[in-house]
């Protein structure tokens, strides 16, 4: 199974970067090809973004009446749900759809991160080991080891062992906040606002401190991945989202792609 | 219900970069020294950072180790940078085999450090370094230098070895202290130098091969450059260097010239130093083949397919050589034909250097045990696990 992943999905892209990163400038090469190839795989991947982002605005629209609901049938949890159904159903909506495209995109997400880590190839071992995965292409061959320097950053190191890799490390933190909180709706009931603060401070946190044990190869591909990410949301929602409300409407920003459902 | 969502999401997230660190993330560097041999007793690295003395005789006859036949441990620890709730200090990574240099052992390890000790201090386990019995580490001080993947050289009064920072170090033999330290010739240095005469050879792996003075440092006009990077370290016969390439192929350079002698094309990287004998050059491949190469012209004699990559330089012992592999199976080979004459499996793989000795080649293997093979037999006399206590 590993094989068939690896023979599939990892070496196809692993060997890509590398050959996308013998075609760049020497001094970023690997740094660039890290950008470039997330852009690559966002833009395959955008027709799925799209289904995600417009799947949940329309969720996020439906919240006033599903809070309706909640109060009118909140002791009958039976009803509760045939009701809820029945509203999904009105609006066309599948509740758990916009989880979907967003699990379809793992696998290559993570074939991406294991791209990169085995490109970094930081220790003896890991040279080894990527050897084995490589083509007997020509380009391929010429461009090892590739230069992990990339904008005073060592992308090889963990982030905790330099300076940039902290500086690095707020960055992908604080991206991912502004990300959050552009879809994330404010909530009338505190007790929901509170558990939403937290999550909205608890991921860009976590991902802080990967980016501190992580090879800082990774965080840069979760930065390029974060920001595309942000680009696409305003693009699509018409703006900042909830991060920046316009002032008649706080708890319901634009929702022009709800026609699109 | 967003909630939930992004709470499933979150451990999500969390479940897959943890799940995906385990399956292809990196390795942690467990090192894979080789095995030295001298006056008796065999020196070498464990994966669990000691330095060990070994001797075969009382391994044979199975006493306690150590025993009072020379045989001692001594574990290499350095501060630990991570951010964690371990302990204090961690075993650094060896991947350099010992040098014995007057009777005493030189060591470079992955921590960045260069330590010279003393087998009678070792053996009475007293603080490192003890100054009067000829012992010191380089950088003396909590620091270090870029992680040390090859073996120290010792050519005179000097041990010469090469570091990740891409510089050469040159340290006293007695006091460890640094005669000169070369500029950064490359990004990393993973290699042990050649060192002959008054010159030292380094290859890098941007495709550079240097030439140093032995004396100070200053770069020789003798510099070679290759489109691939060098992989292997390099090694010299008559005025000749064999080293390998990411490119896949092995090179012949002769020494001052700007273009190859020739290039020896192989399936995969010749990561493991080519041995050379008798005007041959026998060289393992990570294509899982062993190659006999003539010097000279660089066509192929013969070539054996081990099946699985080779990472340990082979071994010549007389009219045979010796080479292991990823699988761990051994092979005793004719150097004239290349044909098999024993097979030995040791279910581990190996990828240190391997030691001949009155018929018996000594092998650490990854499982983090030393292993005695009768190659002529083509069986285990013994087998010694190294984490003991």
């Amino acid at each position: 199974m590993a094989n068939l992943w690896n023979l599939i999905i990892v070496d196809p892209m692993l060997n890509g970067l590398i050959a996308l990163s013998s075609l760049l400038p020497k001094a970023v090469e690997f740094g660039l090809a890290i950008i470039i190839l997330t852009i690559v795989v966002r833009l395959i991947l955008t027709p799925l973004t799209l289904r995600q982002i417009k799947s949940t605005e329309a969720m996020q629209s439906m919240q006033p009446k599903l809070q309706e609901l909640q109060k009118k049938y909140g002791k009958n949890k039976e009803k509760l749900q045939q009701e809820m159904m029945k509203v999904y159903k009105e609006a066309g909506v599948n509740p758990i759809g916009c989880m979907w495209p967003m699990l379809i995109q793992f696998p290559i997400w993570i074939a991406l991160y294991q791209s990169i880590m085995r490109a970094l190839a930081t220790t003896p071992e890991n040279l080894l080991d990527l050897s084995r995965h490589l083509y007997s292409w020509q380009i391929v061959n010429q461009a090892l080891p590739l230069n992990s320097h990339f904008l005073g950053l060592d992308l090889g190191r963990s982030g905790g062992e330099q300076i940039g890799g902290l500086v690095l490390a707020i960055l992908v933190g604080g991206t991912m906040w502004v990300q959050q909180k552009m879809t994330t709706a404010p909530s009338a009931d505190p007790r929901q606002q509170s558990t939403s603060s937290m999550m909205l401070f608890m991921m860009p946190f976590m991902f802080g401190m990967f980016c501190l044990m992580f090879p800082s190869g990774l965080p840069l591909f979760w930065l390029a991945s974060t920001v595309i990410g942000i680009a696409t949301q305003y693009f699509v929602t018409g703006g900042w989202g909830y991060l920046r409300p316009p002032p008649k409407a706080q708890s319901a920003p634009k929702r022009k792609s709800k026609r699109a459902l | 219900m967003r909630i939930k969502i992004l709470i499933f999401l979150s451990i999500f997230c969390f479940l897959t970069l943890s799940a995906a660190g385990c399956v292809g993330g990196q390795q942690k560097p467990l090192g894979f020294s080789g095995v030295i041999s001298y006056d008796g007793i065999l020196y070498l690295g464990s994966t669990d950072g000691k330095v060990m003395a070994v001797n075969p005789l009382a391994r044979d006859q199975e006493m306690s180790f150590p025993s009072p036949e020379g045989e001692w441990d001594y574990a290499i620890t350095m501060p630990s940078r991570s951010i964690s709730c371990g302990p204090s200090s961690v075993r650094v990574s060896i991947y350099g085999t010992p040098t014995v240099v007057d009777e005493l052992v030189c060591i470079g390890t992955y921590s960045g450090k260069v330590l010279m000790m003393s087998p009678s201090a070792r053996s009475q386990n007293l603080p490192f370094p003890q100054t009067g019995s000829g012992e010191w580490s380089y950088p003396r001080t909590e620091d270090v230098i870029g992680p040390i993947v090859g073996s120290p050289v010792a050519n005179g009064d000097t041990v010469y070895v090469c570091s990740s920072d891409g510089r050469v170090y040159a340290l006293d033999m007695t006091y460890g202290d640094e005669k000169w330290k070369s500029d950064p010739l490359g990004e990393k240095l993973w290699i042990t130098p050649v060192v002959k005469e008054e010159t030292v050879y380094v290859s890098t792996f941007d495709g550079h091969i240097y030439a140093l003075s032995a004396k100070d440092g200053s770069l020789l006009p003798l510099v070679f450059k290759a489109e691939a990077g060098f992989v292997s370290s390099p090694v010299l016969y008559e005025n000749i260097i064999f080293i390998g390439s990411f490119d896949r192929n092995l090179y012949a350079v002769r020494v001052g010239d700007n273009e190859p002698l020739w290039k020896f094309p192989g399936g995969n990287w010749f990561w493991a130093a080519p041995v050379v004998g008798n005007g041959v050059v026998y060289a393992g491949c990570l294509d899982g083949k062993v190659y006999a190469i003539d010097s000279k012209a660089g066509n192929e004699l013969w070539e054996f397919d081990a099946e699985s990559p080779i990472v340990s330089s082979p071994t010549l012992a007389g009219d045979m050589l010796v080479v292991a592999c990823d699988s761990g199976k051994v092979y005793t080979l004719d150097i004239f034909k290349g044909a098999p004459i024993n097979e030995v499996s040791i279910d581990a793989p190996v990828r240190g250097s391997l030691c001949v000795q009155e018929g018996i080649v000594y092998i650490r293997a990854q499982d983090n045990c030393l292993y005695a093979v009768d190659v002529g037999k083509g069986k285990i006399n013994w087998k010694f696990p190294l984490a003991i206590k």
